[in-house]
């Protein structure tokens, strides 16, 4: 008889468990159809950099509109991904598409600049002085060519720095990352040699150094390693206080990553698709290596059965964005949108269309 | 007795079932990892397998160095585990079978082997890494911290718990009768432990560094926080180096080219393969090995 | 002529604070063979285990009082058991248990020469093979495995394994050699050879075999002693003790009333 009880358990137990799986599909189905009727999230995924700004501007906006938006940071290649699939309302990613990437997508996308962030060179020598650095001096490091902190070039730059005869000991992400993308975007744009050997990308065949995982891994091994250097976020370095380098930019002067000079990176020719990188800016007191971070999403919002709520609650995210959700960037170390992007922004949001007709009039 | 014959019945085919589900998922698993890798696999073939290149913007790839340092990493963590694994399961398994110690050390054993491996990733990355640089710069030695050997001995601590528990137990399963009848012979208690007890719990043993080895070849997030994630075949045991599956957890999130994203997976599958590879091998050497009853 | 080999003298021996036998005073004679009969629980294992510095293996086992052994140096009669190394001990007594039990590793040639294996004690080939040759001859079971014996033990019936294990105390050459119930797991046909194998053997070692049966004491025995409760109640010749038992307890254990 106990046995059998044991044997009737089981079976009512699997029996349950299958019902149960029904259930939850049918629920899923249901929960999809539920969205048409009435739209009360939205989903989005990709870059992590803006993570904290986004998860702040959602917040605020849930609390006065009642909207809420989930959003999953995945990455910038996640969120391309998604994108693509159409599994989200919008994706991020700190580097725009190029022109073969949107070949790949079988509709018009667009950007929409949201902020802009930029890269620290962050280093550790004895005492952490404050450096100056040239993009010849950081490609060469990043090249092997200077192997030493008391290299000629670095010393003539620094001549109030004493430095030690120690090995420059290069580290870089291991994980492909935004972040890799804007450095050696900047690499390329300062640097022939580098444009032709090593080229851009999330990830790169870096010619020398120890890989670190995430800005936290990065960071790690350049505090740990005497006569380390590595390059993060700069909210990385400042949330850590790590020591940055002041770098020459394209005008010839020296700048250090500070918000404003970040904004003002982007004080130059921005094409109204926003699709450019500014990195090597001509802006004379902007900070070189730094860049917007975008949202992606669809021209045209009507596809996978999506309902034209959905496409208004979308746009009405943008824009409020761009506009009302800039006040809370500067608070987090991230550089808020310079006017004149704010403007183009516009004008892409003002484009996304539903069956054709422009959503925002 | 009709219910009870029906209830067998259903029994049976839920276990049936179940079974053939989770074969399935395994058959599903190594077909994926084909379709997915076949522009790799079209485009690199076998030289894969011995290219040194990994360059994702210009879309050579090859697998060598990390084939190599995983190999690496995971032979060495357990050449470094095995005298550890061995006290412990002679400890464990022989000296002090029950009571207050067995209890202490049991319970810590397990215990590292419940840590999540970022946690022991991180205590490596804070500590261990600035030990090892101690001794490089004492060595005169490039002061990487990182690299193949700190990654080897933090793979060791963490898998020295499970190929020790498995040995212990096979330890324990030794009878008494041929433990006693080697002490009437005038064994010593080594002796015995030599000659008697590890002899006989050897497919246990070697049981337990097969999973430990598994552990190891798999190991993800603790290798990539000490190992230095560089793609160069390693110069020597301090160098830098990278292994497949640290690869790929870095990699694959931002890889955005198909044929990136499909090297990628054929990494996945070549890790998959050397498991697979070094599970027959122990497998013939457990049956090589195994004793009669 | 009496010719004790092994004295004990008020031997007690206890397990966890529980003793087991107390106060035994024996002797075993040379190339006898004495029976140590008693029902389950009387401590008869324990004061084998004892013989052989076996007992105190378990963990929380004491023993108090002497056991003396002949000695091979000429200038002590005896020598005390346990103040010499229980090594050494093992070696001149050697130990037969209940269940078979060969090294499944080993192969019957290995498991003959096993006491030399586990010691560490080098032969040359022609000696080993003599070695196997003449013990496996010694306990009947050479013809039955002299083609297979670089096969596993295993393989072999209990009797053949239990006459196996006999071979490889043997082997050892001890003075003494200690069986446990050697019988206790086998058939009747292994049993009756095992038990006439004993008889033929005292003729080079002492035997002292604990025995739960009374036939099989009556059989083999010369001596017996009878155990009851963990005290030697009866000792003496095993023909006088089975005909005209002195003790009550005993008559009741022989006739079959206490088991």
């Amino acid at each position: 008889m106990k046995r059998m009880s044991k044997l009737n358990k089981i079976a009512i137990l699997a029996v349950l468990s299958i019902g149960l799986f029904g259930m939850f599909l049918q629920s899923c189905q249901k929960g999809e159809k539920a969205t048409t009727d009435k739209v009360t999230e939205l989903l989005g995924g990709g870059a992590t950099f803006p993570y904290v700004l986004y998860s702040k501007m959602f917040d605020v906006y849930h609390q006065k509109t009642g909207m809420k938006v989930n959003y999953q940071s995945i990455g910038s290649g996640g969120g391309i991904r998604q994108i693509k699939e159409k599994t989200v309302d919008f994706g991020a990613s700190d580097a725009f598409l190029s022109d073969e990437q949107l070949k790949d997508f079988n509709a018009p996308i667009l950007h929409i600049p949201m902020c802009l962030g930029a890269i620290a060179i962050t280093y550790n020598l004895p005492d952490n002085p404050q450096l100056k650095m040239t993009p010849e001096i950081i490609t060469d490091i990043y090249l092997g060519k200077i192997k030493k902190w008391n290299d000629p070039q670095i010393k003539a730059l620094n001549p109030d720095v004493k430095f030690p005869n120690l090995a420059i000991n290069v580290v870089h992400r291991s994980d492909g990352s935004g972040t890799t993308f804007g450095f050696v975007d900047y690499l390329c744009k300062v640097s022939d040699e580098w444009q032709t050997k090593i080229g851009r990308g999330t990830s790169v065949n870096w010619p020398l150094g120890l890989g670190g995982k995430g800005n936290e891994g990065v960071t790690g091994l350049v505090r740990q390693t005497p006569g380390g250097i590595g390059y993060v976020e700069v909210i990385y370095a400042k949330q850590n206080g790590l020591p940055v380098a002041t770098i020459k930019n394209k005008s010839g002067n020296f700048v250090s990553p500070e918000l404003s000079a970040i904004t003002k990176a982007a004080d130059t020719q921005i094409p109204t698709d926003t699709r450019v990188s500014i990195t090597n800016t001509e802006a004379s007191d902007g900070y070189p290596i730094s860049s917007f971070t975008w949202l992606l999403v669809y021209q045209e919002q009507n596809y996978n059965n999506r309902s034209e709520e959905r496409a208004q609650a979308l746009v009405n995210l943008l824009w409020w964005m761009i506009h009302d959700g800039q006040q809370y960037a500067s608070a987090l170390n991230y550089a808020p949108l310079d006017p004149k992007v704010v403007k183009l922004a516009e004008d892409v949001i003002k484009s996304i269309q539903y069956n054709g007709k422009n959503i925002l009039k | 007795m009709k219910l009870k014959l029906l209830n067998d019945k259903v029994f049976k085919n839920i276990l049936i079932i179940t079974t053939s589900i989770v074969l399935l998922i395994g058959v599903a698993f190594f077909i994926t990892l084909i379709l997915e890798s076949t522009s790799s696999i079209s485009k690199f073939g076998f030289k894969f397998f011995t290219s040194t290149d990994w360059d994702p913007v210009f879309e050579k790839f090859g697998a060598l160095p990390f084939i190599v340092g995983t190999l690496l990493t995971s032979f060495l963590s357990l050449l470094i585990a095995f005298p550890f694994t061995f006290a412990i399961m002679v400890v464990l398994g022989e000296y002090f079978t029950k009571g207050f110690i067995s209890e202490v050390l049991r319970y810590l054993t397990e215990l590292i082997s419940s840590i999540p491996s970022v946690v022991i990733g991180l205590w490596g990355l804070f500590f261990l890494v600035p030990a090892v640089r101690f001794f490089q710069i004492t060595f005169g030695l490039q002061p990487y911290g990182v690299g193949i050997f700190t990654a080897s001995l933090l793979l060791a601590f963490m898998i020295i718990p499970y190929a020790a528990s498995i040995a212990k137990d096979a330890m324990r399963l030794v009878p008494k009768d041929l433990k006693e009848a080697a002490y009437s012979l005038g064994a010593t208690r080594w002796e015995v432990i030599k000659q008697v007890m590890i002899p006989y719990s050897r497919s246990g043993i070697v049981a337990g560094i097969l999973l430990a080895l598994g552990r190891a070849l798999g190991e993800t997030m603790t290798v990539t926080m000490v190992i230095g994630n560089s793609h160069f075949i390693p110069k020597n045991l301090f160098s830098p180096g990278n292994t497949i599956a640290s690869v790929i957890a870095n990699e694959f999130t931002e890889a955005t080219g198909d044929l990136y994203l499909s090297s990628l997976i054929y990494l996945a599958l070549v890790l998959f393969l050397i498991t697979a590879l070094i599970n027959l091998l122990g497998k013939y050497i457990l049956k090589k090995i195994q004793i009669n009853h | 002529m009496i010719n004790s080999i092994l004295k004990i003298e008020n031997l007690s021996a206890s397990y966890d604070d529980k003793v087991i036998i107390q106060n035994i005073n024996l002797e075993f004679q040379k190339n006898k063979i004495t029976a140590i009969m008693g029902p389950s629980g009387c401590g008869k294992t324990t004061l084998l285990r004892c013989l052989n510095r076996m007992h105190e293996l378990t963990p929380n086992a004491k023993v108090s009082g002497k056991i003396l052994l002949e000695s091979t140096n000429l200038n002590d009669n005896f020598m005390e058991l346990n103040s010499t190394d229980p090594i050494l001990v093992r070696r001149r007594i050697g130990m037969v248990f209940q269940r078979p039990n060969p090294f499944p590793n080993l192969t019957i040639y290995q498991n003959v020469l096993a006491g030399y294996l586990l010691n560490g004690i080098k032969l040359k080939k022609q000696e080993a093979d003599e070695i196997v040759e003449k013990h496996l001859n010694l306990v009947a079971l050479w013809d039955e495995v002299k083609d297979n014996l670089k096969k596993h033990g295993t393989f072999l019936s209990g009797g053949q394994q239990q006459r196996l294990c006999i071979a490889r105390a043997l082997a050892m050459e001890p003075d003494v050699l200690l069986l446990d119930e050697p019988t206790s797991a086998l058939d009747p046909i292994s049993t009756q050879r095992i038990e006439d194998l004993i008889v033929e053997l005292q003729k080079t070692v002492t035997i002292i075999i604990v025995t739960h049966n009374v036939g099989q004491a009556g059989r083999v025995s010369d001596f017996v002693a009878f155990l009851y409760l963990g005290d030697l109640i009866e000792y003496g010749l095993t023909d006088t003790i089975f005909t005209n038992p002195k003790n009550l307890q005993t008559e009741k254990f022989l006739t079959g009333k206490i088991s």
